[in-house]
């Protein structure tokens, strides 16, 4: 599986939104770079987890990744293929082709379901839209998918309401699992699920992944189930990637200044623990406002003068982590 | 609890809740005076004998515990009674005027439901756009503008300035249009129905548009975006079934106050429907006649709101009676 290119390749992916009141009597607003010029790559198997603090971009990377928002620039290359333009063109095969291979599973189970449909509509739907030929095949199809999240068969039958939240994320990957996908992107799939469920669902996706051979993007501020599924991290601040890579190399040796606040914040589970936190002063600036310069220097405890007027670049340092700090940890 | 067994019960307190409106009008019908007081200021003169041999012709010599029971037993066997002032089964009359009453209101509701429904999805799809603030703006004008002015203004252009429809009446009284029946009755109703039309629209748009919006927003919508689903059936398929939900109870209401809206169109229209009767029966207090009418909207209002949760079931399987 290796010996073929990335699953999927994110070059300068940027979102921006132009904001401000267009008033009768003044004109005020600017632009905001909600995802600006990412670029990342995954590859079949592989699990890369993409963490930051909520308003970061995270989720508005994933939803251009998918043209649910219509990116402002950059390219996404899916198998291969320039998808973006695909998308823009809008010819239903072709569409039809890249969607059925690039699923998406939402963060609120409860609001990604149709409350008025049985959870066996909700499935039958990815399927009469891809696989209208093989009508005959749906219905065992629902059961084979439910059986794969963990669910029975009758549940087909049931209401979104009457299950619990950790089931509706089960019929959510399901839903997603449908049409036999090569990629998920996983939006913070479990950060609305008690502690107790989170485990389970973590352990779903991973054997799922090991048994389908699916590409997760996996979207989460939880750092701990971060930790456990991924294979690489990326981490975003401002719509920025300022860290990227191997899961075990960012938790041994994070360097960015940023990445370091946010894995001190994980809480340990053990009460003598003396591991010092590093607590973050002032307040995530304003995407309208961002600080000139490397958009983290006025809350980084290691800011220099250079930090204040030179952005710096995602390079690569000489562990292997991709990072955009001029005065590395 | 068995759907069956609520409606059964749900009938048995509607059937309760009739006979209190009817005993209420009753008793303040009565409070009033009686229809006989209203013919002697009319025609002054009348010796005594006359006057109790006409209260004893209309059954008004009773006492009004009397009288309502009377009315309620004849009722009960499908006799609406006598009215007073024409001389006519009331029964009769009802069914009459009401299928009046019924050929402008049912397409006046019908047609706004279709128009709201393409107004509200053109608007709601663009939500911020120039398109969908024409849209509340023309909504918001129908909505607050009194019916009776708009009917007004529909005559002025049309049937004064125009001159292309006819401003009032169901029928032609000297020589029908083309000769044709059918025709000569759609062609009078054309005005009306606009009018009724017009304020439904504008109200049910209004409702649907932001229910609309509201429904688009939801990550279910964009999880049929994401699956591939084209955006005219996300929309048309998903979406606007759901945001249907509050504007099918508002339906039921429109349905069930028909009949108290109608003296409004039919007044201005001078539309020989239930809601003109009404108000003539209420001017020269013919008792039975107010009280047919009464019955009769009162069943409506009631019947359209079991009717409408009767619904709420069918489109959502969330809703539990009971």
């Amino acid at each position: 599986m290796s010996t073929a290119g990335p699953l999927l390749q994110v070059e300068k992916l940027s979102k921006h939104y132009s904001v401000g009141s267009r008033g009768l009597f003044r004109r005020s607003g600017g632009t905001i770079r909600a995802v600006d010029d990412v670029s990342f790559h995954l590859r079949v198997g592989e699990t890369l987890g993409l963490v930051g603090e909520s308003g970061c971009g995270k989720t508005t990377t994933a939803r251009s990744i998918l043209h649910l928002v219509q990116p402002t620039g950059g390219t996404v290359r899916f198998e291969g293929e320039d998808i973006l333009p695909v998308f823009a063109a809008g010819a239903r095969p072709d569409v039809l082709r890249i969607r059925s291979r690039l699923q998406y599973v939402f963060q609120d189970p409860t609001l990604a379901l149709n409350p008025r449909w049985t959870i066996g509509e909700t499935l039958r739907e990815p399927l009469r839209i891809h696989w209208p030929g093989r009508r005959d095949q749906w219905e065992a199809r629902i059961a084979e998918l439910l059986g794969l999240v963990g669910l029975e068969p009758q549940h087909a039958w049931r209401y979104p309401h009457e299950f619990s939240g950790g089931q509706r994320q089960r019929v959510g990957i399901a839903r997603a699992l449908a049409v036999e996908p090569r990629l998920l992107i996983l939006d913070e799939p479990v950060s609305s699920l008690d502690i107790s469920v989170r485990a389970q669902i973590l352990n779903l996706l991973v054997s799922l992944q090991q048994r389908l051979g699916l590409g997760y993007l996996y979207i989460s501020h939880d750092l701990a189930s971060v930790r456990f599924v991924s294979s690489h991290v990326a981490v975003m601040y401002l719509g920025k990637l300022v860290e990227m890579a191997e899961v075990d190399a960012i938790f041994a040796r994070p360097r960015h200044h940023y990445t370091r606040a946010l894995l001190s914040a994980i809480p340990v589970p053990d009460p003598d623990s003396t591991q010092p936190r590093i607590a973050l002063q002032g307040e995530v600036p304003s995407a309208l406002r961002r600080p000139a310069g490397c958009p983290f220097h006025p809350r980084c405890p290691a800011a220099r003068t250079v930090c204040r007027e030179v952005e710096p670049r995602l390079e690569e340092d000489e562990f292997g982590h991709r990072l955009a700090c001029h005065n590395p940890a | 609890m068995g759907t069956l067994r609520y409606i059964l019960r749900r009938l048995f307190f509607c059937a309760c809740l009739v006979v209190g409106v009817s005993l209420i009008l009753f008793a303040l019908i009565n409070a009033i005076g009686n229809p006989i007081e209203i013919l002697l200021a009319e025609r002054p003169g009348m010796t005594d004998e006359i006057v109790a041999e006409i209260s004893r012709y209309y059954g008004l010599d009773g006492s009004v515990t009397d009288r309502y029971l009377t009315w309620a037993g004849a009722m009960l066997q499908g006799d609406f009674g006598t009215s007073i002032i024409y001389n006519q089964p009331v029964g009769g009359m009802l069914v009459t005027f009401g299928l009046e009453t019924l050929k402008i209101q049912v397409p006046g509701i019908l047609i706004a439901l279709l128009a709201s429904v393409g107004a509200s999805v053109l608007a709601a799809t663009r939500q911020y756009s120039r398109v969908d603030f024409g849209v509340i703006s023309a909504a918001m004008l129908g909505h607050s503008l009194p019916g009776f002015f708009v009917g007004i203004l529909l005559i002025l252009v049309f049937a004064y300035w125009l001159g292309i429809l006819p401003s009032y009446g169901a029928y032609s009284t000297r020589s029908m249009l083309m000769d044709s029946e059918i025709i000569d009755g759609l062609w009078h109703m054309v005005l009306p129905v606009s009018m009724l039309a017009f304020f439904n629209t504008a109200t049910l748009t209004l409702l649907l548009r932001a229910s609309l919006v509201d429904t688009l927003r939801q990550d279910y919508i964009t999880a049929a975006r994401a699956a591939g689903l084209p955006e005219r059936r996300v929309v048309l398929g998903h979406a606007l079934r759901n945001a249907f939900i509050p504007v099918l109870t508002y339906l039921g209401i429109l349905f069930g106050l028909m009949l108290g809206t109608a003296p409004v169109t039919e007044t201005v229209f001078t539309w020989p429907g239930l809601g003109a009767l009404y108000i003539m029966a209420i001017q020269q207090l013919d008792y039975p006649l107010i009280m047919g009418t009464t019955m009769v909207i009162t069943v409506m209002l009631v019947a359209a709101t079991l009717l409408t949760d009767i619904a709420y079931v069918l489109i959502d399987p969330r809703i539990r009676l009971g």
